[in-house]
């Protein structure tokens, strides 16, 4: 009796002490982090990202990475719906590092591992707040956007647009001249890939206003955000620039049937003027066929008091699995660390730098001039509240809102709504949230 | 005289109506082919489109026939997939182990509900029949909802093992095919066996079950090819591309191939050859399952 | 002798029924337990549910009917229910269409089973393989289009099958009826066949002609099996998911059926009190088909019952 007591306690002894060491074993932040460091680590990582396009250069990258840490494997899942695969994915087991989807701020530490203090990591990194919670930074951003149209530039030039349009009004005169003078499409909406048309949203911030705080402050505690500001500003100036190109015939004739993959060799080949998407898509345009030198990369046209901004912000960001063993979690974060300071992938994407140290890629060059305005947090307390806000009135703004971007296509296509009443529809139902919310009012 | 010109008479009434006959029986014969070439039509297409390469795909009608019809590259290509969770090859794999799973528990469970419901007269029996039939009623696609936050309680979203019980779920039809044949099968059979000392585990395993085989066929066979077939489970409750099925495989490649219908459709035919392969062999249980599964209304 | 016999009888009975017990409970309770935790037990959290504001991970309290009243009073959900009207009405001309082959098909052709084969395999086909097929087929300009154009209509007096809102939905009932005419064919075709074959001769001889016949035999001989399509068809108009989801690009551009929205209004808008009282109204709208189709089916046609085929009969008495 007494040796098996003593055996139990002898038990109950070490176990305590195991998970007392691996407690103490605490990761290191990843300011701390040193590559190449503990390059025997041994642990196998599945990693979800939405990358469909590249599994090849994915995988060069864990080629690459194994180099210096041979006993780790790292698979590539990757998804093709995945901001709302990886939404439901998220709660699970089933990952060591994933793009972080649309969850909500206080829910960040639940599911992924802390990286270190936001304003320690913001000395080196860029962008550490776009995931982060109670001064703690959960994500790192792959790359960063900046948000801007992709265009031909020899299609401009055929249709004889020299000077690249700084307003509305000189886009859509652009796209017309484009439509006028040559056989390109004007203005390619990738209407039935869906995500394509919520990425519309990311411009209603920086880029529409010169506003840091537009996107995650102002627009919450703003009465009908949507209405016209009447000077070319604002969202309701983004929103309107697709409602009239496609009102005046300026987009592809059947937008049911586009096709995502195929569009990259359309623009790079000049069957399309310019298309509405963040920096990333450059590279991807340039390498789809053999004219990438014509891919050129401008800035949205929209100008505030005469300047111009590009709203820039953080692509899908790495998160590591809180609940993955502490092997997985440090060889993740070896990865990432990788990934950010090692690869280049922000680099090669036509992203902004993350690592403050890194270089831009040329396409900015047409940015000169132009100021980068990278979205503010959300103020202390109010870190779920756009979501609930988008919940709320059903809007899903910069948070997989696709539908009510495509009406916008349909009702302008059909003739049936007039612009202003879509956005008066947008209005009451932000006003209706807010109520229900009880927001304040700014 | 008279009874000639009435023969007559009737011998012209003949004629018209067997010309009448003929001409109902060649507008039959149009109309069925004229479905049947609706019903092939989008098939046949899918099937020529298949062995096109890009280019021919980009440069030809969608209806022109391909130049190689051994140009079995884009087969080739969804097998492997471009990256492995769009492989056909794993996703036949798991869907192979999905529907064997599935179908096995079916059978298991309607087989032993449909015995214990048939054979026993027990207080609860008349309750037990009710809840099934109640739950006809209620539409389980309505459910997603609720089911979707239970599954996640019981932390069974994103497991083979989670998606296979939901599956194999209450599944009324076969419990109801299995009543049914019980129904039609003498009771001597077992209380004999029962009196003779079988238990009634041995009654069952051992005298029944073999006997409802063209039951379990039948079972085994409608939910077999639902199961393979099912989507809008697999994509809710199976996230990671290494789980993935045939279904949800096939969705993935609207994100690579988009529009590269000739891939596509490659894959699209390789899915749709064990269903044909299951129809062909078992036609009669198709149908006759069919039939007695939605009587059950 | 007998009285040796007697106990060891009464043992024995005893032993039958503690193993009768045993093997009630072992056999039905698996099933009894599924039964309960992906029907009963989803199902009373869904009626709770419709009556919160509520996410997935948070619940923001009681609102009474706030959901339900949303649910019709905004014109965006109210013409998602509508949308189901184009599939009934696709329903409507399936079972026709279904029935009229279903009566060629008995009526003695040669190839008969190649026809019905043929006619029926659609419905083992995967739904999304039959979108990516008819997206293929719809797109502008190549499979329909070029069918079309080779009968001498020109392309540009020819809509935009998947674009056109006019036609959009039309296109994927279509789809539908492809998918699902077989196999209600199939049904009558085994309802046909079991009508005694008698009741022709007799009509033949009594001089019917076939369209009587078809009026006076085959109508009464499968109107539960007709019934049964109807509601089949009905209750899957009001759950329509797969076309729209596949062939339309997850219901855009209108093709949003009533299951779509409860999907997005759950999955995307992360609010599942109001996707559950949305899935409630569908629910009640289905439970409503059910019940007026069994009302109609009692009170009017009460003699069909009587005259069709014992199978249905017993499983009737059965249930």
């Amino acid at each position: 009796m007494k040796k098996i007591l003593s055996l139990v306690l002898a038990l109950c002894l070490t176990l305590g002490m195991a998970s007392f060491a691996a407690a103490e074993e605490a990761l290191p932040t990843f300011d701390q982090l040193v590559y190449g460091e503990n390059a025997d680590i041994t642990a196998s990582i599945l990693f979800a990202y939405h990358r469909t396009d590249i599994p090849e250069k994915l995988n060069g990258y864990v080629d690459e990475f194994r180099k210096t840490y041979p006993n780790v494997t790292i698979e590539y899942d990757l998804i093709t719906d995945y901001a709302e695969n990886a939404l439901n994915r998220v709660k699970t087991a089933d990952w060591t590092i994933m793009g972080i989807p649309a969850v909500d701020k206080d829910e960040l530490s639940g599911f992924f591992v802390p990286l270190g203090a936001t304003d320690v990591l913001s000395e080196k990194y860029a962008f550490m707040d776009a995931w982060n919670f109670d001064g703690v930074t959960y994500g790192m951003p792959s790359t960063g956007n900046a948000q801007g149209i992709v265009y031909n530039k020899a299609v401009f030039a055929k249709a004889g647009v020299t000077e690249i349009p700084k307003t509305p009004d000189e886009f859509i005169a652009a796209l017309k001249a484009i439509k006028a003078n040559t056989d390109a499409i004007p203005l390619y909406t990738n209407y039935a890939a869906n995500w394509t048309m919520g990425a519309w949203d990311a411009y209603i911030g920086g880029s529409a206003t010169g506003d840091a705080n537009y996107m995650n402050n102002v627009l919450l505690h703003k009465a009908n955000p949507f209405s016209d500001n009447g000077d070319g500003t604002g969202p309701y100036a983004v929103y309107k620039i697709l409602y009239d190109a496609v009102k005046e015939g300026l987009i592809e004739e059947d937008y049911t049937t586009t096709d995502w993959e195929g569009c990259k060799g359309m623009i790079n080949n000049g069957q399309i003027g310019c298309m509405v998407l963040g920096s990333w898509a450059f590279t991807q345009m340039r390498d789809a066929g053999e004219h990438g030198d014509d891919i050129g990369y401008m800035s949205f046209p929209i100008t505030v008091n005469g300047k111009q901004y590009a709203s820039a912000g953080a692509d899908y960001s790495f998160g590591v699995n809180v609940k993955a063993t502490y092997e997985q979690k440090l060889a993740s974060l070896y990865y990432i660390k990788f990934l950010t300071e090692q690869s280049g992938f922000a680099y090669s994407e036509g992203g902004l730098p993350i690592d403050k140290t890194g270089e831009y890629p040329a396409l900015y060059e047409a940015f000169n001039g132009i100021e980068f305005v990278a979205d503010a947090p959300a103020a202390e307390g109010e870190e779920a509240l756009f979501n609930e806000l988008n919940a709320e009135s059903e809007l899903a703004i910069n948070a997989g809102g696709n539908t009510k971007i495509q009406k916008i296509i349909e009702h302008a296509f059909n003739g049936d709504k007039e612009f202003d009443d879509i956005m008066a529809e947008w209005n009451e139902a932000w006003t209706a949230a807010q109520e229900a919310l009880n927001v304040e009012i700014r | 005289m008279t009874t000639h010109a009435a023969g007559n008479r009737g011998l012209t009434q003949n004629r018209r109506a067997v010309a009448r006959k003929t001409l109902l029986r060649i507008l039959a014969y149009v109309s069925l082919l004229l479905a049947c070439f609706i019903a092939l039509l989008p098939l046949w297409s899918a099937f020529t489109v298949s062995f096109k390469t890009a280019e021919e795909y980009s440069s030809t009608n969608a209806m022109t026939l391909p130049q190689n019809w051994m140009n079995l590259e884009n087969y080739a290509q969804v097998w492997r997939g471009n990256q492995p969770s769009q492989s056909l090859l794993r996703a036949f794999a798991t869907s192979g182990l999905v529907v064997v799973i599935v179908v096995t528990v079916s059978v298991m469970m309607g087989s032993m509900l449909g015995y214990v419901l048939n054979r026993f007269r027990f207080p609860g029996n008349g309750l037990i029949r009710n809840l099934f039939l109640i739950a006809t009623l209620i539409p389980g696609i309505a459910m997603q909802v609720s089911t979707y936050q239970i599954m996640t309680d019981l932390k069974m979203v994103n497991t083979l093992w989670g998606y296979m019980i939901l599956m194999s779920g209450t599944d009324v039809i076969s419990i109801y095919i299995f009543l049914q044949f019980f129904e039609n099968l003498d009771v001597a059979l077992d209380e004999s066996a029962v009196l003779e000392g079988c238990t009634y585990f041995g009654a069952f395993f051992r005298i029944l079950l073999p006997l409802t085989v063209p039951a379990i066929v039948t079972v085994a066979v409608l939910k077999g090819v639902g199961v393979y077939n099912e989507y809008y489970n697999a994509n809710l409750y199976l996230n990671s591309g290494k789980y993935y099925t045939v279904s949800t495989a096939l969705y993935s490649f609207s994100g690579p191939y988009k529009s590269q219908y000739n891939i596509i459709c490659a894959g699209v035919l390789l899915t749709l050859l064990p269903p044909l392969i299951v129809f062909l062999v078992f036609q009669k249980q198709v149908y006759a399952g069919l039939a007695s599964g939605s009587v059950k209304g | 002798m007998t009285n040796a016999a007697a106990p060891d009888l009464r043992q024995r009975r005893k032993k039958i029924n503690g193993q009768k017990v045993l093997l009630i409970v072992t056999f039905s309770v698996i099933p009894l337990f599924l039964l309960a935790l992906f029907t009963y037990v989803p199902f009373f959290r869904m009626i709770r549910f419709s009556f919160y504001n509520m996410s997935y991970t948070k619940n923001k309290g009681f609102v009474g009917l706030d959901n339900y009243v949303k649910i019709f009073t905004r014109e965006e959900y109210v013409s998602a229910m509508l949308l189901s009207l184009y599939y009934m009405a696709g329903a409507a001309i399936q079972l026709s269409l279904a029935l009229f082959f279903a009566t060629l098909l008995t009526s003695g052709l040669k190839g008969s089973g190649l026809f019905k084969g043929i006619m029926f395999f659609p419905f083992l086909v995967n739904g999304i393989a039959i979108g990516y097929m008819f997206k293929f087929f719809f797109t502008r300009g190549f499979v329909l289009d070029t069918v079309l154009q080779s009968l001498g209509i020109s392309l540009e007096s020819l809509p935009y099958w998947l674009r056109d809102q006019s036609v959009n939905n039309w296109s994927l009932v279509f789809t539908s009826v492809w998918k699902y005419c077989g196999q209600n064919m199939v049904l009558f075709v085994g309802a046909i066949a079991s009508i005694d074959p008698t009741l022709y001769e007799a009509a033949t001889i009594d001089g019917a002609n076939k369209w009587q016949q078809f009026k006076a035999i085959i109508l009464p001989g499968i109107k539960t099996v007709f019934m049964l399509n109807l509601i089949l068809s009905i209750t899957g108009s009001l759950s329509a998911f797969e076309p729209a989801y596949v062939v339309g690009s997850m219901g855009a551009n209108g093709t949003a059926t009533f299951f779509i929205k409860i999907h997005q209004m759950a999955h995307v808008h992360n609010k599942v009190g109001m996707a559950c009282a949305m899935a409630m109204v569908l629910m009640i709208l289905i439970l409503v088909f059910t019940v007026a189709q069994r009302l109609f089916f009692r009170y009017v046609m009460k003699d069909s019952e009587n005259t069709f085929n014992g199978k249905a009969n017993r499983a009737k008495a059965l249930w």
